[in-house]
Parts: structure tokens; C-alpha cells; sequence
């Protein structure tokens, strides 16, 4: 609908603009979240774990990112090349002076986008669409500024596809055999076996490796009654049966339900278990950072860097975040409280399938604040609409850092994390954000936005 | 085509007329007759709405029962058809397949809201068979309870559940009429379905705790009434039991009747022993080693004709390539199972299950090997004999309006279920329901020899695809042979006439029993003929939702019966010479006083092996887990221990025992005084405890007189792990040697010494079977030469490249030196003649790329030449089910990642496909989900489809043609065919074979069994145990006292002892068995 709307105005700029001189394509912020919108929905479709997700989500943004920021005028940006791992210089030449960055930069998007999920025909479906309608505005602007874009794109693929991403798909299975009492074990309903086992051998951003910022170890498994271990698990139990108590209109469920953002929930109906599809934590932030451009009304570049570097931290976040979830390789609290304490007790949320420590929203809520504080600001009041399309209310937040508090603890509140996976994984999140701030270079000195 | 032909041929055997060429009706054994004809108008019309739908209620789809019966007593069987929502059914049978509609006058309609099986009993025993329809009631908005119509006489029933205590409010699914106590009269066990609940994948303990609706009950006859015993009687009754039928049958033979139970779901079987005191055993785990998953109909019939019943139970698994590949199958269990078998429950496998009854005791699985696995989504088991040739045929009644488990059905379900509540959801779901698959599927049927079973579909039976679920079988015109019934979901019901002409000979018997069980339920009677004894006992719940005339119909071909036994319910035998045939037999019960009693006089004296204690020791498997390093393979190469070496290590005369263990256990010695055997502890395998011993060989290395040892290694998570050691021998104490022989990290299954160059050394052949981490890749085997000074060097003219399983040095050609055999998977035998150390390879025939495990050197067909028999995987396995040409593996990067991948294709009517799924596929090579958006798109592509034709080209292919054990036959030296063994010997790959003397006679014993395999796949257990005389004698191990082996059998080894032999019977992941023998 909003496309055959956008078809229509474009068409009707054209006729217009046909018999007199050829208009400029113009590509703006709303643009570029259109496009970050189809590539949403695809890689809700076709079901991408948290981790995929986030690197589905950084390398567009940053083939975008190079494009629009190696216009010779540009003089606020630095490119990444030198900043990234082996981001080597781009061998960019543009082939005339007719080139529109901005569009080139939707390009380079779009066409690295549709390399990273299956269902890429929806993507390239939604490009023609635009290609269309552009090549009407203007042919030759057009047809440069895809040539440069998709320059752009080939180079960004090209050290993409270097990140051990391809070499991780055939590499081993969690072994789900594993009989040690703190390892972990697939979680009802489904038991699905543990997701990216091996995330920690993706080549990080920003990272030197991914055990930079591993996190100190948890609690040290045990089943005494004494234990630090066993008091978080039980107070995992307490709190959740406290909660259940209040209802369903509870706070701490509303929270627990917002932040949910789990892409395998199964649902059993009669005969049926399926996944109720959602989108991912970095998702989630995706749609804050989005919100914040909004508000800001930032410009194409603005948008872009903010969008880039938010999607950098997160992906460096889940990388180091699943270094440390293999390596502690720690159990659910679901399988011990079934096992040990209450064997009809069920957590608020659905028990995500991959080790608990720690917690991955936690970590990456923390570093993509880090990052959106640092680009937007402290005290940033913004309402949060990301969750409005999966049936969630709207939610209002005095900063960054007052959601990424509240998603972190949303998962105590469902139940699926001890205590001690939210603290470190703050921490861990932060130190990563903090990290991406220090480590980056964006904004031209000599620059003030 | 074919059909035209049979017609043809028909129409000129009887000369028929041209009219009938007219009709273009082809002619089928079984041939549906039209409504016109019959008057039979039933439709079991079943309607959805929000409220009401697979969604709410899972057996939505379950369709309705039919039974059969001589309502008024005019001698012609009525039929009366189940409706699960509107009205039921009676019609009155006028003679010449016409039928009257009663059912208004009658009163039967049925009162529930939701109706399901039916039987036809005489509960008041006033000679009038009453009707009693289950139902299912308190789910959802139904209503009502189980209904039982008592017949007036004058064609009006009146409804009396009540009365007789029988009105149960349950989910029930069928009620079986037989007399468990043995007090004469009937009792009655009524199956009860579970639904998901949170609590219902709980522990399997959850069985003992009764639920009210769901658990089955016992009930008792109390003079006329019916009073629930199951508790007392040891019925389970929990949320987890899914029952969808039982059979009832005197499995055991032991005069009391036995109850097997299909659950559906997760649930296990149950299979419950009458103790013959009021109680059952529930005795699953004891006697059956493979069950279904979905459990649905089931039947039983003595179908080998050796006087005991086996047992068929039915399940969903399709044959067509299209839906394995669009459907959710057991592939996509493995998590699952794991998580279940902790939670107490069996392994359980998404395939219809033929299981053999031997001697009562237990039960071997061969629905594989018969080819009557995967007939798609089958609701009633029946054996009958269709052709009276005195053979049990099968038929079986399939079909689902709906497919619930299509995959892209879940997936687009998937798409659309978010940002929707609970109640929205559903809403939508049910909206949705359109979109899930029809599955429409021919009835099958199948021609029984006794031995096979050969698929009639299509020419027997039409194979237009139908939804029929309850049947039964019932000679309605009385001709003499048996007709068919079925209640169709949502079409009109079926009757087909038997229009067989000239089939043999047969005797109906109806049997008139005590007062209070007129009809002589549970009655079993014995049919001799010179070629075989037809065993059948009468029970009329049979199949699905449905039951059976009081009657018993055996075929006879051409013979004539001999004699006749009937043993009454109360185990009283009387015997009929000569029956008449072709007629129906009308035998009163005539109490004789004479006692039957299955006589076990023979075996008792067969009991050759006495179970001992000689050496205490459990094989325990370490957690490597093949299937999440390489997720495609088709089984684990990391489970092939125990290793096993023997040799006399003191020179006390008698060999002592070395014992390999799984990574993470050290190896055991066990030393031999003539009468026991005392552990002896060695540092050096505690300390290499991390390895995981595959195999292992005495072989004096430094020449000093005493045995030194060779331990070859398996897979290893640590791959510092993997080499070969070995080990000299000082004085009783074994000492690890470094570098005195050539590092060998390939996963190792064999070792065999011999001075093959006979130059006063024993030499090693070193066999490899894998490389770790990489399937596809073949690892080379080599022989170790032994230099005389504790050296060794591989012999450099010898190496073969191949996945080798097992090798012995035996004298082929008679030359007094002994030449090498090998067994390889993936390749063919290798047979080298030796000469002074030169070997070369035999010429044997072509076609004989196998899944060899093992070799013997033995004269099978006692023509004086030893021939070589070969253990291969047999045909009881799932490659069986698409072996319409060799099995391929291809080896490759297929996804150019830079890690090779294996990809099986098996061969279905002429087209090679990947065995694996989309999913499967998909999570070992990314290419594949970008390949294929959905399931539907990769379903019933070929291999070269999926994986690309260039991509195939490049690979490495290897292949099996056969699949079936046998023997290379000795022919004056030349091994030029091969000849398979018996199908006893075809129920599960044979891993081990060895020689016995028994009663001084040479005999093999064979050992056998998997549980290597992925979910695909499941567990291979049916080999219990064979010994072989030769060719035609052959016999179960259980036979002379050995226990039946459901282990992977490793080695069957005997040690002689001072006065006996004792037998090792070493396992993987199992306790080591022991027996004694002279």
C-alpha cells in the first residue's frame, strides 16, 4: 500500500517533471528506513537467530555508510576503511560528476542486503520496484549512481564474506550429550539445539578478539543450599512465582513481554508447535536508533552514521557476548528449577535456546546505548513503538540508558537469566559501547553536528 | 495398463460376454461396490467451525468405526457405521449385497456429541448382539458418554450404558470385550486418548498417576455390571496416554489373554502380561526393542504360522518422496528423543511396526524388510486371509483430510500468528486451516505367503486415494470369502466384494461357548493342514474404532484340513477330524476336561548355555556425538568398541582377556587360572585411559616368548588421542613403547596378526575405517611388517584404501599359507591370495559394494568348501525402503566453504534423491535455505537438483549395491557368487560372527544390531542372535538358553576353560554377558 502510494507520487513527479529539465532523485532518512524496514520483515521471514540478525544488520549500513561519505565534498565523515578489521581502502572511482551519493548510498544497501538472507527475491522485488521508478526520474543520474553503488557494495561483499561467517555454517554442533550438570541443555517446548555455537569465531568489528571484554565468571555452579549459585536460581523461582501472583496486567510481566524479542518462540496449538515469529534484540535497537533520527530529524548522513555505528556495537556485542555464553556454557534455570524444585514450573517468557551467561540482551542493550548516547545524547525522552507490530504497547523512556537498564532486567522478570548473566552483561555491554565510541572515528575533527 | 491386461485375461478365462467390456470397470480382488447397488448411503460427515477443529480437538481427523454382526439373527452379518458428529448407522444385510437402512426404527443414531468406535457383543448373553459406540465426552462442548444399545429382538434397541455400569464419560476411542479373569464372562478394556497439556511431556512416570477422561480402564464383570479395576489390575491411566487402539491376544500362550496398546505421541506402547491372578505386567521394555511413534491401529494374527500371534501396529511414515520431504519426520526428533529417553520414555520411530512373536517371549521387528513401513498416514491394521491361499494377508485403511505436520503449513503459520492474542490467534489458525495439505491416500493391501508380504495396491484393492478409517473385514454375501468395509471420513462408506472365483478352500467356524459367553470370545482354534497349522483366536475389536464378526475365517488353497482344534476360553481343547470345508462350522462347546498346554518339553532340553558371572564389566560410551561434528552423516564411526584381544599373557595354558574401553575408561585385563579370572591392573592403561580402544591384538613384537599387546584407537574429541599404541610385555607388567610403530590417527576397527611373509614373525594387518571429522574422506589400511627386533615398517607394496570394517587371514586356496580377506563399507570385499608376502587381489563378482562388517570362513552349503559368509547391514534398515537401485554417498565441498560434506541419494523407482531433508541440508550447508525458500519447493526435487549438476559432478561418489548378508560360495577355490542368507539373518546388520562347537558339531554364531544410526534412521535391533549349521538349519540363539541380544554385539568370543567354554558376548555401551557351555 505505501509502496503503490510511493509509486504514484514518484510517477507523478515524473510526468511533471518530463517536459521540463530532469529533476535530482531524491533519497532522504524516510528512504533509507523504508528500505531497513523491507530488510526487517525478510529477515523475520525467513527466521534469523540474534546473532545473524546483527550481522545482517551492519554490513548494509556500512556499505551505505562508505558510499554517501567517499562524496569528495563530504567533508564530516571519516570513512571506516582502516577503522574496521581488515576494512582495507575502497579503489573507488566515480565515473562522472553526476553521481547522487545519496541514492548510491540506498544502492549499496540494498545490494549488499539481499547477499545476507534467503528470501533475497524480496528484496530485489522491492529494489526493482525503486529502480523503476528512479530510471523514470532520471536515467543517467541513475544508472551512474548505481554503478557507483554497487561498486561500493562489491567491496563491502567482498571483505563481508572474509568474516569465517561461511566457514562457521558446517563447523560443529552444540553436543547436546553433554552430561555435566552445569552445562546446558536444550529447554522446552521445542529443545532446539543451541544456536552459533561457534559466533566466537566471526571476525569482530572493532574487537581485538572476542574474548576482549569477557566478562568475569559466574557464580560457580552448585546445588547447595548455601550456594551464591543456588540463591540466584531460587530467587529466579521466587521472583517469577511473586510476579505470576500479580497477574498478568503486572509491570514487571508488561516489561518482561516488551523485551521479549525472541525469534523462536514456539507455540503449541493442538497439533501444531511453530515459532511465533519476532524480531531480535538488535532489532529492537535497530527501531530506537530509528526513532532517534526521527526525533532529531537527522539528515541522510546523520541517519546513516547513527544507524552504522549503533549496528557495529550491537554485532560486536553479540560476538563477544556468545564467546562468553560457549565458554561458560551455563544451564537455564528453567532445566534446574524443572529438574531439582517444581517440575511444573514454567518461566514468563520462552526460554531462548542458547546458554545463559550471559545475557545477550543485556550486553548488547548496554553497548547500543553506549553508542546511541553518545550520537543523540544523555536524557534523550523518546516513546518506544518498536514492539507495536508484534501486538506490544508503547513504551516511554527518559534515556538510552533507562531502557537498556529496563531490558536488562526484563529478563530476570521472565524468568530465563540468573541474576548475576544481567549485571555482568551490562557491564559487558557498556565496556563494549564505551569501546566503539573510543575506537571509532566518525565525525571529522574539524566538524561540529 | 496393467489393468487392461487382467481384464482382458479375465474376461477370457470365463468367456464373457461384450457387456461386460462395456462396464471398463477393472477388476480388483476387492471391488467397491456403488450405493445404488448396496443401498449403503453412510457418509461420516464431519463439519468445522472456530469451535471445532484440528486445532481445538487433535483427533478431529480420526475418523469413525464400522462393526459387523448378525443383528436379527437371520444368519446374513449387518453392518452398523459410526458417525463421529451426526447420526449412526444400522443396516440390515437382505442377501446379495443388499442392504435396508433400520436406523430410524432401530434407535441407534447416538446420543453423544462426538462418536467413535463401536463393538458388537452380546452383553446380556441372551443371544441378541447389542451394540456398544464409545465416545468422547467432557472435551471441548461435547457431550454424552459411551453408549450401549441393548437389542430388544425386535428391531428397536434401547440405550442402557447406565445399567450395566458402562456409561463412561471419557475421551474413549474403542472398548475390547474379553474375559481377562477367566471367570466366563466378558470384561472389557476400554482405550482412553490423552490430549497436549503442559504436563502431558512429562516424566513417563506420569503414566502411573490416573487421570480421570484420559487413562484406560479395566473394567470387571460383576454379574452383569461393570466395575473399574484398573488400579488393582495395574492399568496405567495417565495425562500421557494417547491411545488410539489395542489388540488383544494371547501373546504368550499361555492360556490367558494379553493386552497391547498403541499410544500415539511420545507415550510408549503399552504391552500388558496377564498374571493370571486378576493383575497384568505392563512388560514393553522386556519383549519389544522397537516401537512406532504415532502410534494408531493395530492387529494381531499368527501370520509365520508357528502357533504364536505377532502383532502389527501402524504409524504415519509416507512412501512418497514429495511428502517425506514436506512433512515433518523423525529426523527432526533427535533433541526431542534425547530429551524424552530422560524423562523415562522408549525410542520410538514414525514407521509402522511388524513384530514377530518368538515363543511368547519376545518380539523381532520387520516392517523394514517386508516393505509395509511407510504406508502414509494408516488408521486399521487388518490381517485376513483375502485369497484363502491359507496365507494372513494385510490390509490397511489410510488417509487424513487434513495434514497437520506439513512443514511449510507450520512455517506460513509462523508468518502470521504475531502481534495476535491467544484467543485472536486461534481465530486466525482456524481461518487458515484451508491452507494445510490434503492427504488422501489409497488403502493398502498387501498378499501374505507366510513369510512376505507383497503390495496388491492397484490390483488387489483400487488405488484411487481415499480417507478411510475404521474397517473391517466380513464375508457379507456368504461365498465363502471374506469382504471389506470401511467408514470414509466425509465420503460415502465402501463395501467391496471379494470377487475371487477360484480361490481354495475354506472353513468359517462359529463357535458356540457357555452361557455366559455365547459367542466364545477368546477362543482360539487350530486349522492343520499337511503344509501348516493356522492358529486364530476370536476377538472382534480389531484394526481401528471397530470390530469383526464373532467368526474365525481360515483359507486352505487347495488342502484339505486334517484336524481341527478348538481351545475354548477356559483352555478346554477339543479336536474335529477331518472338518467339512467350504461351509460354516457351528461348534458347541463340549467340555472334554482335557486341558490345552503349549508344551515347552523341547526347548528345555536345547538349553545349552547356562548364564554365568565369569567377568563383571559394563562397556560405557564416552559423549562424543558424530552427528553435531558432521551433521549429514548417516552413522556415528565413534562407537566401535569394546576392542577385544585374547591370549594365554601368563603361559598358564589359558588365555587371559583384554578389554578395550570407550574414551575416558582404561582397558581391562582379565587373567584366566582354568576356572576364574582376576582382574590384573596395569598403570599404563590407567594413565592412557583418554584413548577410546576400537581394537586390539596379543602379538609377540620383541621375540621374547611372551605377549605383547597392540591397542589401535577410535574417535576423539581431543585428537592427541587418536594414534595407535603399543605396549611390551615385561614379565606380566605392560610397559608403553614410543615410536616403534607408524602413527596411525585414523579411527581403527581392525587388527589381525599373522606371518603372512612367513619369515617366523607375526605381522600386522592394521585395518582403518574413517577419518575423524571428515566421513567422505576413506582412510588407506596397510600391513605392518614385523622386523624380529620389536620394529615395524609398513609393507610398501600393500595399501588399500577403503573404509575397512574387519579382516581375517584364512588359507583360501588351500596352499597351507593363509591369504587376506577384508570388509569395507561403502566397496566391496577384498579377498588377497598371498604368496611368500606378495598379495593380490581375487577377481569376485561385480555389484558388490556393501555396508560389510564382518567375515567367517565356513562351509554353509555343505558342499565340502569353506565358503566366505559376510555380515552386511541386511534389509531390515530404512536404506531398504528406497533401494530401487545402488545407494549413493557423495563426497565434496558443496558449499565451497572449505569442509568436504556427505550427501547420501537413495534410489526410488529410478530417481536419485537426498535422503536428508531440507532442514538437515540446510543446517550443514547455508546454500541450501537460499536455494529453497520452503519445504515445498526442495520436496520431490532430485539430488542434482538440490545439490547442483556441476556440484554432483565434482564430487566423490561412492555406492552400495546390496544390502543383504550372505556368502561368496566356494567353487573349487574361485569365489564367483554371491548367494544372501535366510531373512533371519537380514533383520539387522551382522557386526560379529564367529565359530562354535556344539554337540562336536562346527557351528557359526552371529551377533548383530545398531544404534550408530541418526534419527533418520533409529535403532537396528532385531538380529537377537542366530546359530548356524549350515544353509537350512538354522536357529535363535534364545533357542538354547541365551538371553536375546538387543545390543550392538561387538564380539562373540569363546574361552575354553578347564572343564567348559565360557561365551563372552561383549557389547558396545552394554554389560559384558557371559554363559557356560561343554
Amino acid at each position: 500500500m505505501k509502496l503503490h502510494r510511493i509509486t504514484y507520487f514518484l510517477f507523478t513527479l515524473c510526468l511533471l517533471a518530463c517536459n521540463k529539465e530532469k529533476q535530482p532523485i531524491s533519497v532522504e532518512r524516510s528512504d533509507y528506513h523504508a528500505a531497513m524496514d523491507v530488510l526487517t520483515e525478510v529477515m523475520i521471514h525467513d527466521i534469523f537467530s540474534p546473532p545473524v540478525a546483527s550481522r545482517i544488520y551492519v554490513y548494509p549500513n556500512i556499505a551505505a555508510y562508505e558510499t554517501l561519505n567517499s562524496n569528495p565534498k563530504n567533508s564530516t565523515y571519516h570513512s571506516l576503511t582502516g577503522q574496521l578489521t581488515n576494512f582495507e581502502a575502497l579503489h573507488l572511482v566515480p565515473n562522472s560528476s553526476e553521481v547522487n551519493y545519496n541514492l548510491a548510498a540506498l544502492i549499496a544497501y540494498l545490494d549488499v542486503a539481499k547477499e545476507l538472507v534467503f528470501s533475497g527475491e524480496m528484496i530485489l522485488h522491492y529494489r526493482d520496484s525503486l529502480y523503476t521508478n528512479w530510471e523514470k526520474i532520471n536515467k543517467s543520474e541513475f544508472e551512474y549512481s548505481k554503478d557507483y553503488g554497487l561498486e561500493v557494495s562489491k567491496q563491502v561483499i567482498d571483505w563481508m564474506q572474509k568474516d569465517a561467517y561461511a566457514e562457521t555454517r558446517t563447523m560443529q554442533d552444540y553436543n547436546i550429550f553433554n552430561n555435566t550438570p552445569s552445562a546446558w541443555k536444550p529447554t522446552p517446548p521445542a529443545y532446539m539445539k543451541g544456536i552459533e555455537p561457534n559466533w566466537n569465531k566471526l571476525r569482530p568489528f572493532t574487537l581485538d578478539s572476542a574474548s576482549q571484554f569477557q566478562p568475569q565468571a559466574h557464580p560457580e555452579f552448585s546445588m547447595k543450599l548455601e550456594s551464591l549459585f543456588y540463591k540466584e536460581l531460587i530467587s529466579v523461582y521466587n521472583e517469577v512465582n511473586r510476579i505470576r501472583e500479580h497477574g498478568n496486567e503486572s509491570e514487571e510481566i508488561a516489561i518482561a513481554r516488551f523485551w521479549d524479542c525472541n525469534p523462536f518462540v514456539s507455540v503449541n496449538k493442538g497439533h501444531f508447535m511453530f515459532a511465533e515469529k519476532k524480531i531480535t534484540p538488535g532489532a529492537h535497537w535497530v527501531g530506537i536508533c530509528k526513532i532517534a533520527a526521527n526525533l532529531t530529524e537527522a539528515d541522510l548522513r546523520k541517519t546513516v552514521f547513527a544507524h552504522t555505528k549503533t549496528s557495529i556495537a550491537i554485532a560486536d556485542a553479540f560476538i563477544s557476548c556468545w564467546d562468553e555464553k560457549y565458554r561458560s556454557n551455563l544451564v537455564r534455570p528453567e532445566t534446574l528449577i524443572v529438574e531439582f524444585i517444581d517440575p511444573d514450573w514454567t518461566p514468563i517468557l520462552q526460554t531462548p535456546p542458547f546458554p545463559e551467561y550471559t545475557s545477550g540482551h543485556s550486553v548488547v542493550s548496554s553497548a547500543a546505548a553506549e553508542v546511541l548516547t553518545d550520537i543523540f545524547g544523555d536524557k534523550f525522552t523518546f516513546l518506544d513503538n518498536t514492539e507495536l507490530p508484534y501486538g506490544l504497547p508503547v513504551r516511554e523512556f527518559e534515556s538510552f540508558e533507562h531502557a537498556a537498564s529496563e531490558a536488562a532486567i526484563s529478563r530476570m522478570y521472565g524468568g530465563i537469566h540468573y541474576q548475576s548473566a544481567v549485571y555482568e552483561g551490562k557491564i559487558q555491554g557498556v565496556a563494549i559501547g564505551k569501546w566503539v565510541n573510543n575506537q571509532l572515528e566518525f565525525i571529522k575533527k574539524n566538524n561540529h553536528l | 495398463m496393467r489393468f487392461i491386461n487382467t481384464t482382458f485375461a479375465f474376461l477370457i478365462l470365463i468367456g464373457c460376454t461384450p457387456d461386460a467390456i462395456k462396464k471398463e470397470k477393472p477388476y480388483f480382488l476387492l471391488n467397491e461396490l456403488q450405493t445404488e447397488q448396496t443401498g449403503i448411503d453412510f457418509q461420516n460427515l464431519v463439519f468445522e467451525d472456530e469451535e471445532h477443529s484440528i486445532i481445538n480437538y487433535i483427533y478431529y481427523y480420526n475418523g469413525a468405526g464400522v462393526a459387523t454382526g448378525d443383528i436379527n439373527g437371520d444368519g446374513l452379518p449387518d453392518l452398523f457405521f459410526v458417525a463421529n458428529s451426526g447420526e449412526n448407522k444400522l443396516y440390515v444385510n437382505e442377501g446379495n449385497f443388499k442392504f435396508k437402512d433400520v436406523s430410524e426404527q432401530a434407535q441407534i443414531t447416538g446420543n453423544s456429541s462426538w462418536q467413535t468406535g463401536v463393538s458388537m457383543v452380546d452383553i446380556n448373553q441372551d443371544g441378541l448382539l447389542d451394540i456398544y459406540v464409545c465416545a468422547v465426552s467432557g472435551l471441548l462442548d461435547f457431550k454424552g458418554h459411551n453408549e450401549l444399545y441393548i437389542n430388544n429382538g425386535d428391531g428397536t434397541f434401547t440405550e442402557s450404558a447406565k445399567a450395566y455400569g458402562l456409561a463412561i464419560e471419557a475421551y474413549s476411542t474403542q472398548a475390547y470385550f474379553f474375559d481377562y479373569d477367566k471367570d466366563g464372562d466378558l470384561d472389557v478394556y476400554i482405550v482412553n486418548h490423552a490430549v497436549h497439556t503442559n504436563l502431558s511431556h512429562g516424566k513417563a512416570s506420569l503414566r502411573e498417576k490416573r487421570v480421570d477422561f484420559v487413562g484406560d480402564m479395566l473394567l470387571r464383570n460383576d454379574d452383569g455390571y461393570f466395575n473399574d479395576v484398573s488400579e488393582e489390575a495395574n492399568i496405567y491411566g495417565g495425562i500421557n496416554g494417547y491411545g488410539l487402539s489395542a489388540t488383544l491376544a494371547d501373546f504368550n500362550n499361555d492360556g490367558w489373554d494379553d493386552i497391547y496398546v498403541c499410544n500415539d505421541f511420545h507415550e510408549d506402547d503399552y504391552y500388558y502380561i496377564n498374571n493370571q491372578d486378576g493383575t497384568f505386567t505392563e512388560s514393553l521394555n522386556e519383549s519389544f526393542s522397537t516401537i512406532s511413534r504415532f502410534s494408531m491401529g493395530s492387529d494381531a494374527a499368527d501370520i509365520n504360522g508357528d502357533g504364536f500371534q505377532d502383532l502389527i501396529s501402524l504409524d504415519m511414515l509416507p512412501e512418497e518422496e514429495y511428502l517425506l520431504k514436506s512433512t515433518e519426520g523423525d529426523d527432526a526428533m533427535f533433541n526431542m528423543q534425547a530429551h524424552l529417553k530422560k524423562m523415562g520414555y522408549k525410542d520410538q520411530y514414525s514407521r509402522n511396526m511388524l513384530q514377530i512373536n518368538r515363543n511368547g517371549e519376545f518380539f523381532t521387528e520387520e516392517a523394514l524388510l517386508q516393505e509395509i513401513a511407510d504406508t502414509d498416514w494408516s488408521w486399521a491394521a487388518l490381517f485376513a486371509d483375502f485369497n484363502n491361499d491359507m496365507h494372513q494377508d494385510l490390509f490397511i485403511s489410510n488417509g487424513i483430510y487434513r495434514r497437520p505436520n506439513s512443514l511449510d503449513f507450520k512455517k506460513y503459520v509462523s508468518s502470521a500468528f504475531r502481534g495476535k492474542s491467544e484467543a485472536e490467534g486461534l481465530k486466525w489458525l482456524y481461518n487458515s486451516i484451508d491452507k494445510m495439505p490434503s492427504g488422501n491416500v489409497a488403502n493398502k493391501i498387501y498378499k501374505g505367503n507366510s513369510v512376505n508380504f507383497l503390495d496388491k495396491t492397484g490390483n488387489w484393492i483400487s488405488n484411487q486415494p481415499k480417507l478411510s478409517n475404521g474397517a473391517v473385514y466380513v464375508d457379507l454375501d456368504l461365498d465363502g470369502d471374506l469382504d471389506l468395509v470401511t467408514n470414509n471420513f466425509n465420503e460415502t462408506a465402501s463395501v467391496y466384494e471379494n470377487t475371487s472365483t477360484e480361490s481354495g478352500n475354506y472353513l468359517d467356524l462359529k463357535l458356540n461357548y457357555l452361557s455366559s459367553n455365547r459367542n466364545a470370545i477368546g477362543a482360539k482354534a487350530m486349522v492343520y493342514s499337511q503344509e501348516k497349522t493356522q492358529l486364530k483366536q476370536l476377538f472382534t475389536a480389531r484394526g481401528f474404532l471397530s470390530s469383526v464378526e464373532a467368526k474365525l475365517h481360515f483359507g486352505l488353497g487347495n488342502t484339505t484340513a486334517d484336524s481341527l482344534q478348538i481351545i475354548w476360553p477356559n483352555n478346554e481343547r477339543q479336536v474335529v477330524l477331518n472338518p467339512e470345508l467350504n461351509t460354516t462350522l457351528e461348534i458347541d462347546y463340549k467340555s472334554t476336561g482335557e486341558m490345552y498346554a503349549s508344551t515347552d518339553e523341547k526347548r528345555d532340553t536345547n538349553l545349552i548355555f547356562k548364564e554365568t558371572n565369569a567377568i563383571a564389566y559394563t562397556h560405557q560410551e564416552d559423549d562424543y556425538n558424530d552427528f553435531a561434528e558432521e551433521k549429514l552423516i548417516p552413522y556415528k564411526v565413534s562407537t566401535l568398541g569394546p576392542a577385544l584381544a585374547i591370549g594365554d599373557i601368563t603361559a598358564n595354558g589359558f588365555v587371559d582377556v583384554l578389554i578395550g574401553n570407550a574414551a575416558g575408561k582404561p582397558a581391562e585385563l582379565y587373567l584366566n587360572s582354568g576356572t576364574k579370572f582376576t582382574k590384573s591392573n596395569q598403570y599404563v592403561f590407567t594413565e592412557d585411559s583418554h584413548f577410546e580402544d576400537n581394537a586390539a591384538v596379543f602379538i609377540d613384537i620383541d621375540q621374547d616368548g611372551d605377549l605383547d599387546l597392540y591397542l589401535a584407537s577410535g574417535a576423539n574429541k581431543n585428537a592427541r588421542y587418536l594414534a595407535d599404541r603399543l605396549y611390551i610385555n615385561h614379565q606380566g607388567v605392560f610397559d608403553k613403547t614410543e615410536n616403534l610403530i607408524p602413527e596411525n590417527s585414523a579411527i581403527t576397527s581392525s587388527l589381525i596378526a599373522y606371518d603372512y611373509d612367513q619369515d617366523g614373525d607375526d605381522d600386522l594387518f592394521v585395518g582403518n575405517y574413517a577419518t575423524q571429522g571428515n566421513f567422505g574422506e576413506t582412510p588407506i589400511s596397510y600391513i605392518l611388517i614385523n622386523h624380529g627386533d620389536g620394529s615395524f615398517s609398513k609393507d610398501p607394496n600393500f595399501k588399500l584404501q577403503s573404509r575397512v570394517t574387519d579382516a581375517k587371514w584364512i588359507d583360501l586356496n588351500s596352499d597351507g599359507i593363509k591369504d587376506l580377506v577384508v570388509t569395507t563399507e561403502w566397496d566391496r570385499p577384498y579377498l588377497f591370495l598371498n604368496n611368500q608376502g606378495q598379495l593380490t587381489a581375487v577377481e569376485i563378482p561385480e555389484q558388490l559394494n556393501g555396508l560389510w562388517q564382518t567375515l567367517a570362513f565356513f562351509d554353509v552349503d555343505t558342499d565340502g568348501q569353506k565358503d566366505i559368509v559376510l555380515g552386511n547391514y541386511g534389509l531390515n534398515t530404512k536404506f531398504n525402503l528406497n533401494f530401487d537401485d545402488s545407494l549413493l554417498m557423495y563426497h565434496s565441498d558443496f558449499d565451497n566453504n572449505g569442509v568436504e560434506e556427505t550427501v547420501l541419494a537413495y534410489n526410488h523407482n529410478g530417481s536419485y534423491y537426498p535422503l536428508n531433508t531440507k532442514d538437515e541440508l540446510a543446517g550443514q550447508m547455508n546454500v541450501i535455505s537460499k536455494r529453497f525458500k520452503d519445504h515445498n519447493s526442495m520436496a520431490g526435487q532430485l539430488v542434482e537438483d538440490v545439490l547442483t549438476k556441476e556440484a554432483i559432478q565434482k564430487a566423490k561418489v561412492y555406492r552400495v549395491d546390496v544390502l543383504a548378508s550372505g556368502y561368496l560360495k566356494n567353487n573349487n577355490g574361485t569365489f564367483s557368487s554371491f548367494i544372501p542368507l535366510d531373512k533371519e539373518f537380514q533383520l539387522a546388520p551382522i557386526n560379529t560372527i564367529s565359530e562354535i562347537k556344539l554337540n562336536s558339531t562346527n557351528q557359526l554364531l552371529f551377533g548383530g544390531n545398531s544404534y550408530k544410526m541418526n534419527t533418520y534412521h533409529g535403532a537396528y535391533n532385531s538380529l537377537k542372535g542366530l546359530l548356524l549349521k549350515n544353509d537350512k538349519e538354522f536357529d535363535l540363539l534364545s533357542e538354547f538358553g541365551l538371553k536375546p541380544l538387543h545390543e550392538q554385539v561387538k564380539h562373540l568370543q569363546v574361552i575354553p576353560m578347564k572343564n567348559e567354554n565360557i561365551l563372552l558376548i561383549l557389547s558396545n555401551n552394554q554389560a559384558l554377558k557371559t554363559y557356560s557351555f561343554k
